[in-house]
């Protein structure tokens, strides 16, 4: 097991290192001079001149990158070279944002796509299931940016039920925190919804015909109870796991709604920089979604080990 | 043994497949719907206006009346981008031009009519006879956010700020400066190696805003992070990219003319989004509306639309000589468009700028065939001469300059929908006057880039606008000036430049930059298209928020009304 874990982590640096290798040349590689997107209208070769000296840009590639670094593994992200401020302060406002958007896009999704799903199965060649297909077609094809823009002109706009844009911090208030992130939640939520919806129909729909439902219905069984406890509970397991994978997905489809409804997350902070060439935050945004996709990834590496003795044993060998 | 559960008999599901199918339908109703519809008109709405003017005329918003407003309340301000640093001293946005509005305030500002007046300064600065020394007397009794007073020396800490640090945006825009004295603690006296006219202009602007010198002894470089200066309010937060709030500051000295408790600027990068942000009461006040969102917005009864015409302009840069990059040795391009200002005179009378603002802008903005703006004080009629849209010209131009038709010409432009839209509005035109267009979006850093690079063969581009007309001609046409990346080089037009910089008259100013004008239109490096109107949508519940030519808008003063 000891060895197993060593060679677990040694492999997870590798792949650290290598996606910072990655970005850090990706980066660079993009067309554009952050100096030259810093002053915008106004430059001169001067401050050009001056802009780059600050920020290391006049140095080689070798030396950037083990500034980089050097820096990073002492906990020091850099400023920002757009706004001056440190990254990680920056990196610590945003991430929380994203990760109460994304949790409460994933509970609304998984009430409406199991709800959904539940109901295609049970009424199968039914209205409610073609209008619950119908639904999950819209959530997959229409993208969340035209999406996100009609729900603020009709829910915002014309009825005024939900704020457009902006954000209040959970700890401020968290009635205010809801109110203004329930709609970026639902749009969100809306492909994900889909998702889960397709995967529990066609889960359900093999439970159903399976030997033990006709047990449970052949013991007399109310039909809510062979539905809710016998079905959907065996069904789940693979919902579950879906969730899981459109996690990635999730996180992507936050930095459009994130610009959307001007919330202060992590994906809106992630396309900015890139648009505006900021190089110490693209780094670290990259560096910290890298570092905790490789450390889930571990984890979940390892918890499989401890459930499944046979993985632990093929690592040794 | 299973429980039985009371609730789900077979009518019940009957029940709730009716309720959900339902519930369904009517969300894919109402999608669908959606997907059908144009933009929703908000209840009630007045077509009738009243508030707004009709197309290419300035609403600049008229200032507030303290008897109609309510005291406090946070004005919600929709940004359409990030500012950058917010140190006056090293910021280049001019986003960043409307927070600083709020806290840091200038020895100088400009009015509704272009015209500079003075705002820390009590007058306009006394300039010597050889127009070496300006001398600027300061308001008395003012303090900045953090308690210290404004004097002469805190004036002097900031020029010189300006003039030394690195990555300064300030220095080019103050000049030949050789030195700042203070005689006493209510006058400055700058010292010039030779005349330089648009330093007031300058001092209207950042290089004018006045730094707490407490905050630049703690703060240094990281002035940006807790800027003070003296103004109605002060910063408070900043989240990355989302938002700057700022509050009112009671030691402001006049402090009593302030009705609102708090700003917030809040980013939103997307032109519907901001409409649609003011229209919900998200935001009161939104910036840069579209073209094709502001006639919307006109209809609104509940909303007014503030119209201000750009200093600056939009327009064709064409690559004459910047083969070597930026700051590097000209050298001529060989192309016909590069060599032969017959080529450039065609493209230029193959624009028709009416049909081109009428069809992409609503009217909404303004022809342009110099960079100096007729709302200018140094505008004249030979400023103003534009050359009429000529098909038949300019195909004679052609002939003449030996070119065969079409003469296909590549364009880089920014991959923005509205400059897109012009993009294929010019290739549409400019055919009838010989020309084969290629359209090459790029994005805005990348274009930025190969601008710079002189990687391009004809740029669409513009420049926002300043007070003095130096800073909207020296540096794009003279032959050393910083952002010359046509690489055009004119002896007649460098004197003609520098001799404006250096006259202390104004009139004789007025004469020497029309003739800049004329000259330029002959050789047309530059073709200068049009002028943006800055669009500003407010909400009727807010009064006093005006926008002057220098495209900042005043909320500082503003209130809820009662």
């Amino acid at each position: 097991m000891r060895r197993y874990l060593l060679n677990r982590l040694w492999q997870s640096v590798v792949t650290l290192v290598l996606a910072t290798i990655v970005v850090f040349a990706g980066v660079r590689a993009l067309p554009g001079d952050p100096a030259l997107a810093l002053a915008g209208e106004e430059r001169d070769p001067e401050s050009l001149r001056a802009i780059r000296e600050q920020y290391g840009l006049d140095q080689s590639w070798l030396v950037q990158f083990w500034q980089f670094v050097s820096h990073a593994a002492r906990g020091d992200l850099g400023q920002s070279i757009r706004t001056g401020e440190p990254v990680r302060t920056m990196i610590a406002t945003a991430l929380p944002v994203t990760v109460e958007l994304s949790v409460l896009a994933i509970l609304i999704a998984s009430v409406i796509g199991v709800g959904a799903g539940v109901v295609a199965a049970v009424r199968r060649g039914r209205p409610a299931e073609w209008a619950a297909n119908a639904l999950a077609l819209v959530g997959l094809s229409v993208p969340h940016f035209w999406l996100g823009l009609m729900a603020i002109l009709y829910l915002s706009v014309a009825l005024g039920l939900f704020p457009a844009s902006g954000f209040v911090p959970f700890f401020t208030n968290p009635i205010d925190n809801l109110h203004h992130l329930i709609l970026p939640a639902v749009i969100l939520g809306t492909g994900l919804a889909a998702v889960i919806m397709r995967q529990t129909r066609s889960s359900m729909l093999d439970a159903l015909s399976a030997d033990y439902i006709r047990t449970a219905e052949a013991k007399g069984l109310a039909p809510r109870a062979v539905i809710g406890r016998h079905a959907l509970r065996n069904s789940l397991i693979v919902v579950v796991t879906i969730v899981g994978l459109q996690l990635g997905a999730l996180i992507s489809g936050a930095v459009v709604t994130e610009r959307i409804f001007a919330l202060p997350g992590f994906g809106k902070l992630t396309v900015d920089a890139v648009f505006q060439r900021d190089y110490p935050v693209i780094q670290a945004v990259v560096l910290v979604t890298a570092t905790a996709y490789i450390g889930i990834n571990l984890l979940v590496d390892l918890l499989y080990s401890v459930i499944d003795p046979r993985i632990r044993v093929r690592g040794d060998a | 043994m299973t429980r039985r559960l009371p609730l789900l008999n077979r009518s019940s599901w009957s029940k709730r497949r009716r309720t959900v199918a339902g519930a369904l339908a009517g969300v894919i109703a109402l999608a669908l719907a959606g997907t059908a519809c144009s933009p929703v008109e908000p209840a009630g709405n007045d077509t009738s206006g009243g508030n707004q003017s009709a197309a290419g005329q300035d609403v600049f918003g008229d200032p507030v009346d303290p008897a109609q407003v309510r005291q406090g309340g946070t004005l919600t301000v929709a940004l359409s981008a990030d500012p950058d640093k917010l140190d006056p001293t090293l910021s280049r946005s001019l986003y960043s031009r409307y927070v600083f509005h709020t806290m840091c305030e200038k020895l100088y500002d400009l009015g509704p009519d272009a015209k500079i007046v003075p705002q820390l300064a009590t007058a306009l600065p006394t300039i010597s006879a050889d127009g070496l020394s300006l001398s600027i007397p300061l308001k008395e009794g003012v303090k900045f956010a953090d308690g210290g007073t404004l004097d002469s020396n805190a004036v002097k800490i900031s020029i010189n700020r300006g003039l030394t640090l690195a990555g300064s945006g300030r220095k080019s825009e103050l000049g030949p400066i050789t030195s700042i004295e203070t005689p006493n603690a209510n006058t400055v006296v700058i010292k010039l190696s030779k005349p330089f006219a648009p330093l007031t202009a300058a001092l209207a602007d950042r290089a004018g805003m006045v730094l707490s010198p407490a905050a630049v002894a703690k703060l240094g470089a990281n002035f940006s992070t807790a800027p003070v200066c003296v103004g109605p309010f002060k910063f408070a937060s900043r989240v990355a990219q989302n938002s700057i709030k700022v509050v009112k500051d009671p030691l402001y000295y006049d402090a009593a003319k302030v009705h609102l408790d708090a700003i917030e600027y809040r980013i939103i990068t997307d032109s519907s989004i901001r409409s649609a942000n003011l229209k919900s009461g998200d935001a009161q006040v939104a910036d840069s509306l579209s073209a094709q969102d502001a006639p919307a917005l006109q209809k609104d009864g509940s909303m007014t639309v503030l119209q201000s015409q750009s200093l600056g302009y939009q327009g064709l840069t064409i690559n004459v000589a910047n083969a070597n990059g930026i700051g590097n040795p000209l050298k001529q391009l060989d192309t016909p468009i590069a060599k032969d200002p017959r080529v450039r005179q065609a493209l230029d009378l193959s624009i028709d700028r009416a049909a081109l603002v009428k069809s992409i802008f609503n009217g909404l903005n303004t022809v342009a065939c110099s960079p100096i703006s007729p709302k200018s004080e140094f505008t004249s009629d030979a400023a103003q001469v534009c050359p009429s849209h000529d098909t038949a010209k300019a195909k004679q131009l052609l002939a003449d300059a030996g070119v065969t038709t079409p003469y296909k010409v590549t364009m880089i432009t920014s991959n923005n929908p509205d400059s897109l839209r012009l993009a294929q509005a010019l290739q549409a035109m400019v055919k009838d006057g010989g020309f084969d267009l290629v359209i090459k979006p790029v994005e805005y850093a990348a274009l930025l880039d190969q601008q710079d690079r002189g990687d391009f063969e004809l740029l669409q581009l513009g420049w926002s606008g300043r007070v003095d007309p130096d800073a909207n001609i020296y540096n794009f046409v003279g032959t050393t000036g910083s952002q010359n990346v046509a690489g055009y080089t004119s002896p007649d037009v460098d004197k003609l430049l520098t001799d404006a910089r250096q006259a202390t008259d104004q009139a004789q100013r007025i004469k020497l930059y029309g003739d800049v004008v004329t000259q330029l239109q002959k050789d047309d490096p530059l073709i200068y298209m049009y002028r943006q109107r800055n669009l500003t949508g407010v909400s009727k519940k807010l009064l006093g928020i005006q926008v002057y030519p220098d495209g900042v808008i005043r909320t500082a003063f503003a209130g809820f009304a009662k």
